[in-house]
């Protein structure tokens, strides 16, 4: 009796032990690292509380002019799954050594519609130096088609790391792309309400969100605490005889010294943020419906 | 019959000289054909693990023995290069995760292989000290890779120019040592593993750019002060790639073009392998699927039919080699003629004469068992390496 009660018990221990040990290898969450904002937002968003989601790039830094130290890219190498955005958003790419298989380019599935930049102006804004936009335009989340898309692909390289994961990363994608869908559904109802008002950007960043919505749209390259030279001002007095906006668009509100010039040419400051990295207040959601709001507003004006 | 012994061993140290030869030649005739036996298991074992442990290889058509022994054990012989876009094509089918391989270059005598990092986990690669490469120029030593070229983590070593009479070639490049890898018994010990994109600045495909520098001003030049700026600096082309630099490093043309020697593809099941190996059953294809496992036991069998060729000549000459024992005991049995008489006279039997050399007999075969079982002993340690060199050099 004894023996079988001995038995017994070590069957129940070994049965425990193997059922915390398959709990603690499940629990374990998926270690992401997102190359910009909205990619953070979507895995977040995806894999609720099964992952840890880390933006490298500096809180005060464009991700897109970010160059991971070799810190930074051994924190990368330990990662499950790393996110790109793609479309050469991601320049420092060729330059480290990150595992091929843990790499998701996120807007491959559309490639064959990025937009090609020539001949971009050579300048440069606060400590990142000069730089240009030239190459391939990279703020492929501002159409938000293109948005739902990156999320599937997120979606579908969760599902890859975690099948047990399936159901919950669908439904959360199924939702998050009811969120994306609304956004755009609601830009497009703004700009088929007044179509081909010319605007103005105060950086060449918003090329897929014209291209969605048919916006009407040129680019200048001023940052919003920069007060641009008085050549710039005069090459936009010239583009504004041709294209006479009355609205610019800015990653950031402007210092109200610029606000204030544009004022008195008769254009609108309205901040339109592309969130590419992570909001002070909000979310990526709440971000683009007040970036809409804001592009509403201006167009009712 | 322990006297037996006593007197054997006292004739055989006596003799010390001839013991000296017949245990050696008795010892040697019997290590020969084992150790051969040794070094072909382990080369076996060793060729064997490795191709078991990588399901398909994809390279370029033509020969599957070079392919493997170039992809799998870095062998000089040197792969025809595929392109990137192969690997890139076997990862869109999503039957397979692909593993690229560039085992074109060698640094300091060892292989120097471009990989992507998976290929560390795909190995159960592990630093042992210092970590993976993080940035282009880094380097990751194999254990018996670090051992030869004296280096460990911190360490620099310059890659081997390509061609030295070749004016438009790239420099080579000096790589800096991030890690030493754990020794894992395998091919990856003698190798310098760099990313595959370091593998191509040391083919010349990427290189650097100095910032341009702005052209000194010549106030007395009739031209005025000039705005133009000096291009050569531009043109500078580093040879070593630090934080400082990285960012003027770049490639030119599209990297799906650029060239690896091989694809270790990795099929999620069975039915994803026989679909990919589907995909190249066309015989016009540039590029090929091989198993490695198949090769593998191709060549081990016909390195076998050479090791029984061996065996047959070894057998041969053993004998041989028994029959001039038996000679040289049948000639000592004349010379010892009065010796063995004189045992009669004392009153020992003719039984007691045989029971000495039995003794004399055992004791030298014993004695070359030793000699036998100490000379394995001592080569064991270096069968892999004999293999390695009789097999894929």
């Amino acid at each position: 009796m004894p023996t079988f009660r001995i038995l017994s018990f070590v069957i129940a221990l070994l049965a425990a032990a193997s059922a915390w040990g398959a709990g603690a290898v499940s629990e374990h969450p998926l270690k992401i690292v997102a190359s910009n904002y909205p990619l953070a937002y979507f895995a977040e968003r995806l894999a609720g509380s099964w992952a840890t989601v880390t933006l490298p790039a500096p809180a005060d830094a464009d991700p897109a002019y970010w160059r991971p130290d070799v810190k930074a890219v051994g924190a990368m190498q330990k990662a499950d799954l790393i996110l790109l955005n793609g479309a050469d958003y991601e320049k420092w790419l060729a330059h480290v050594a990150l595992p091929r298989l843990k790499r998701v380019d996120t807007s491959a599935g559309f490639r064959d519609r990025f937009i090609r930049i020539e001949n971009a102006v050579v300048h440069s804004h606060g400590p990142a130096g000069q730089h240009s936009h030239e190459g391939t335009a990279y703020t492929t989340w501002l159409d938000f088609d293109q948005a739902a898309q990156q999320a599937e692909a997120v979606a579908k390289a969760l599902i890859v790391r975690r099948p047990e994961l399936e159901t919950a990363v669908l439904d959360a994608l199924k939702a998050l792309q009811t969120d994306l869908a609304g956004l755009d559904g609601e830009l497009k109802r703004i700009a088929t309400a007044k179509p081909g008002v010319p605007l103005m950007a105060s950086h060449p960043v918003y090329q897929y969100l014209a291209r969605r919505y048919g916006l009407n749209l040129k680019s200048v390259h001023w940052e919003p605490g920069e007060m641009p030279p008085e050549k710039e001002w005069t090459e936009l007095g010239k583009t504004l005889t041709v294209h006479p906006a009355k609205t610019m668009l800015w990653e950031a509100r402007p210092s109200p010294a610029i606000a204030d010039k544009l004022s008195a040419k008769g254009v609108t400051s309205v901040v339109f943020d592309p969130c590419a990295n992570r909001p002070e207040s909000g979310d990526f959601l709440a971000v683009m419906k007040r970036n809409i709001e804001n592009l509403k507003m201006a167009l009712q004006r | 019959m322990r006297h037996d012994f006593y007197l054997a061993w006292r004739h055989l140290r006596h003799h010390r000289t001839r013991t000296l030869i017949l245990v050696l030649c008795l010892g040697l005739i019997a290590a020969l054909p084992l150790g051969l036996h040794q070094v072909l298991e382990a080369g076996e074992y060793w060729m064997t693990r490795r191709a078991e442990a990588t399901p398909l290889l994809v390279g370029a058509r033509g020969s599957s023995v070079d392919l493997t022994l170039g992809a799998l054990y870095f062998s000089e012989t040197g792969v025809p290069t595929i392109r990137m876009q192969e690997a890139d094509r076997i990862t869109a089918t999503g039957w397979a995760d692909a593993l690229p391989v560039y085992a074109r270059h060698r640094v300091q005598d060892q292989p120097l292989i471009g990989v992507t990092l998976d290929y560390f986990d795909f190995r159960g690669l592990a630093p042992a000290q210092g970590e993976l490469p993080a940035i282009l120029g880094d380097c990751v030593l194999g254990a018996d890779a670090a051992d030869r070229l004296g280096l460990g983590p911190g360490g620099t070593l310059a890659s081997s120019s390509e061609n030295a009479f070749d004016l438009a070639g790239s420099y080579p490049l000096k790589l800096h040592v991030t890690g030493v890898l754990a020794k894992a018994h395998s091919p990856d010990d003698h190798a310098v593993f760099v990313d595959i994109q370091t593998a191509w600045v040391i083919e010349g495909l990427g290189h650097g750019h100095g910032e341009t520098q702005a052209a000194p001003t010549r106030p007395d030049s009739p031209f005025g002060s000039p705005t133009v700026r000096r291009a050569d600096a531009g043109l500078l082309t580093y040879t070593e790639i630090t934080p400082e630099n990285l960012e003027f490093f770049h490639f030119h043309g599209d990297p799906a073009t650029y060239p690896i020697s091989a694809v270790i593809a990795l099929p999620h099941d069975t039915r994803a392998a026989t679909l990919l190996q589907g995909r190249y059953l066309d015989d016009h294809s540039e590029t090929e699927i091989v198993r490695p496992l198949d090769v593998t036991r191709g060549l081990l069998q016909n390195i076998f039919r050479v090791g029984a060729l061996f065996d047959g000549i070894l057998l041969l000459v053993g004998t041989i080699a028994l029959l001039l024992v038996a000679l040289v005991f049948s000639l000592s049995l004349r010379l010892r003629q009065r010796e063995i008489e004189t045992i009669y006279l004392l009153g020992c039997a003719r039984l007691t004469v045989l029971r000495l050399l039995f003794a004399e007999i055992l004791l030298i075969a014993l004695i070359a068992a030793a000699v036998c079982a100490a000379v394995l002993a001592t080569a064991a340690p270096y069968a892999s390496d004999l293999a390695r060199h009789f097999i894929l050099s």
